[in-house]
C-alpha cells in the first residue's frame, strides 16, 4: 500500500435547520478543501461522497450533484452510507483508492442539512423496515437508547449525575473556542444539572442535536503535490468495523439485545479502533488527541473504555481527574464534540478527522493542544457502524 | 388490557394474547441457541447452521435490567389518543432466554422504579381505528 497524505481541509460551519440544500454547504466544504490543498478541481481523480437520506435522489447521489457544479470529469464516483459513521466510509474508501494505486488523488465529503426535531423512521414499512416498529410500537427514539445503557452504567460503575453534567462543561468550553461549532455557550456544572430531562438520567444539554454541516478532505500520494502542501497529514490507518455476536449494547433502532455479554460493549467500534491500532502500529498510549463520538455524556465515558484508553469503569475517574483536558495527557475532543456541534450524519466523521489533521497542523487558534504528533478520530452509527482514523504528522 | 376481542396489533406478529396472557413473539434457533425479537431480527451466532429456527413465546414475567424515562412526546409515527409523555420504557431480561426486551412501562409508578424489579408483560392500548378496534402494542408493568 503507498503512503497517503490529507493535504486539504474544508467545512461549512456547523448551524441548525436550513432551507438552502446540502449541495449549498458541500460546495463551501469542497472550496475550502480545494484552496487549502493548492489543487485545482481537475486533479481530483476519484469523489467518494457520503449519502443525505433525507435528500432523495439527489442527496442518494450527492457525489454526482457535487461534481456537477465543479465540472463533471467522468471520474469514478461513488455514494455510501453508514449511518453516523457514513464519513468514515467515504474517507476509508478514498484512502483505498489511493493507497491501492487506483487513483492518485480522491476528495472524500459529506453534506447534511437536519431534518427538524428527532430523526425519525424513513419508511412506513415495518415489514421492509425493521427500524418502524420502534416508532410505531414502544416510542424510543434515539437519546432512549443512550438513557437506557447510561442507567446499566451508573448502577454498574457508580456514574454520577455531576459526571454526566462535567462532559458537557468541558465539551462547552472547547466549543466556545471553536469558530466551526453550532454552540458557543460555556455552561456550568449547575446550569447542566437545571436542564430539563430528556430521558432521564439524560438531560437536555447532555444529548446532542440534528444539525446541519458539511466536511471536504482532498488526500494523495502525488509527491509533488505533497511538497506543495501546507503541513500534509498522513493517514496511518482509516477503517470500519462491524459488530460482534454477543455484543450486549441494545443497538439504535434494536428491540431487543443480548442479556449475558460475549464481545465488548460498542463492538463495532472495539473492532474499528483495533483494527486501527493493528494497521498503525500505533496505540492508545502513543495518541495525543481523541475525538470520540459524544452523542451524550454516556458515549463520552464509555468511548474511553471500548477504545482502550483505559478499563472499563474508569473513565469517569479520568474526567474527574482532569486527563481528558486541552494541557492534559489526553486531550479529548478539543473541537468541542457532537455536544457542540450536533450530528449532520453523513459530515460529521469528516470534520471530526479534520479537526485532528488541523490540530497537528497547529490552526486550532484558541483550542489548539501543544505540539501534537499523533491524533485519532473515531465514531460509530447505528447498527453496528464504526470507524477510526489515525493520523500523525 | 382491555377487551382482548376487540384488539389489533398495530404491527402484528409481536405480540400474542391468544392464551389469555401477553407474551413477546420470539424465535429460537435450535443450532446457536440463540432467541430473536422481532422474530425477523436474525442474530446468529457466526458458524451457525441456522437450521432449526422455530418460533416460540417469550415468559410472561421478567426482571428490569434498565429503565429511561421519556420526558418528550414521541415524534409519528407513534400515535396515541392521550398524551402519554412522561411515559418508561424499560429494558426487561428474560433469563433462561438470555435476551433482554425493550417496552413502553405502563400501570407502574415511575418512581418506584428499580434494576431488578419483576416485571410482567401485557397490552398497552394507543387509539381507536376506524373500525373502532382498539390498536395495541405490547408493555411492561411492574408485578404487584
Amino acid at each position: 500500500m503507498r503512503e497517503v497524505y490529507i493535504i486539504g481541509t474544508g467545512i461549512h460551519p456547523w448551524t441548525g435547520f436550513s432551507e438552502k440544500v446540502f449541495s449549498d454547504f458541500a460546495t463551501v466544504a469542497v472550496d475550502g478543501a480545494l484552496k487549502d490543498a493548492n489543487i485545482e478541481w481537475k486533479k481530483i481523480q476519484s469523489i467518494m461522497a457520503g449519502i443525505f437520506i433525507y435528500g432523495g435522489n439527489a442527496g442518494h447521489l450527492t457525489g454526482q450533484y457535487l461534481e456537477s457544479i465543479f465540472g463533471e470529469t467522468g471520474v469514478p464516483v461513488v455514494n455510501v452510507y453508514n449511518a453516523c459513521a457514513t464519513g468514515s466510509a467515504a474517507i476509508r474508501m478514498a484512502y483505498n483508492s489511493v493507497a491501492a494505486g487506483e487513483t492518485d488523488t480522491a476528495l472524500a465529503f459529506g453534506a447534511d442539512v437536519s431534518p427538524q426535531g428527532f430523526l425519525t423512521a424513513k419508511s412506513d414499512n415495518a415489514v421492509q423496515d425493521r427500524d418502524v416498529i420502534r416508532w410505531k410500537m414502544t416510542a424510543m427514539p434515539n437519546p432512549v437508547y443512550w438513557a437506557l445503557e447510561c442507567r446499566k452504567r451508573m448502577a454498574k460503575y457508580g456514574t454520577t449525575e455531576e459526571d454526566l453534567a462535567l462532559v458537557k462543561v468541558l465539551m462547552s468550553e472547547y466549543g466556545s473556542r471553536n469558530p466551526d461549532a453550532r454552540f458557543k455557550k460555556v455552561y456550568t456544572v449547575d446550569e447542566v444539572l437545571k436542564s430539563v430531562y430528556v430521558c432521564d438520567p439524560l438531560r437536555l444539554f447532555e444529548i446532542c442535536p440534528v444539525s446541519t454541516g458539511a466536511a471536504a478532505v482532498v488526500i494523495t500520494t502525488d509527491k509533488e503535490l505533497i511538497s506543495k502542501a501546507n503541513k500534509p497529514v498522513k493517514i496511518n490507518a482509516t477503517t470500519m468495523g462491524s459488530s460482534m455476536y454477543g455484543d450486549p449494547t441494545i443497538r439504535i433502532s434494536a428491540l431487543s439485545c443480548p442479556a449475558v455479554p460475549e464481545a465488548p460493549m460498542l463492538s463495532e467500534s472495539y473492532s474499528a479502533s483495533r483494527q486501527a491500532y493493528e494497521k498503525s502500529g500505533i496505540g492508545p498510549e502513543n495518541i495525543d488527541i481523541l475525538e470520540l463520538p459524544d452523542n451524550s455524556s454516556w458515549h463520552y465515558l464509555v468511548y474511553l473504555e471500548t477504545c482502550g484508553f483505559c478499563k472499563e469503569g474508569e473513565a469517569d475517574k479520568m474526567l474527574r481527574d482532569g486527563q481528558t483536558k486541552i494541557g492534559a495527557k489526553l486531550p479529548v475532543n478539543p473541537s468541542g464534540g457532537f455536544s457542540s456541534h450536533g450530528e449532520a450524519l453523513s459530515a460529521q466523521a469528516i470534520w471530526q478527522v479534520i479537526e485532528c489533521a488541523n490540530q497537528l497542523r497547529g490552526r486550532c487558534g484558541e483550542r489548539q493542544v501543544k505540539n501534537p504528533k499523533v491524533a485519532m478520530a473515531q465514531t460509530y452509527g447505528l447498527m453496528g457502524n464504526s470507524g477510526t482514523t489515525i493520523v500523525t504528522i | 388490557m382491555g377487551n382482548m376481542t376487540n384488539m389489533v396489533a398495530r404491527i402484528p406478529n409481536l405480540v400474542d394474547w391468544s392464551t389469555g396472557e401477553a407474551r413477546l413473539m420470539s424465535r429460537k434457533c435450535d443450532s446457536c441457541g440463540t432467541y430473536f425479537f422481532p422474530r425477523e431480527h436474525y442474530q446468529h451466532r457466526p458458524g451457525c447452521s441456522r437450521e432449526g429456527v422455530k418460533d416460540v413465546l417469550l415468559p410472561k414475567k421478567g426482571k428490569l435490567a434498565s429503565y429511561t424515562i421519556q420526558y418528550y412526546a414521541c415524534p409519528p409515527p407513534f400515535k396515541t389518543e392521550k398524551n402519554i409523555t412522561p411515559y418508561g420504557i424499560g429494558l426487561v431480561e428474560f433469563e433462561n432466554e438470555k435476551i433482554q426486551v425493550a417496552g413502553i412501562i405502563t400501570e407502574t409508578d415511575l418512581k418506584s422504579l428499580k434494576l431488578g424489579t419483576e416485571m410482567e408483560t401485557t397490552i398497552l392500548s394507543m387509539f381507536a381505528n376506524e373500525e373502532k378496534q382498539e390498536v395495541v402494542t405490547w408493555a411492561f408493568r411492574a408485578v404487584k
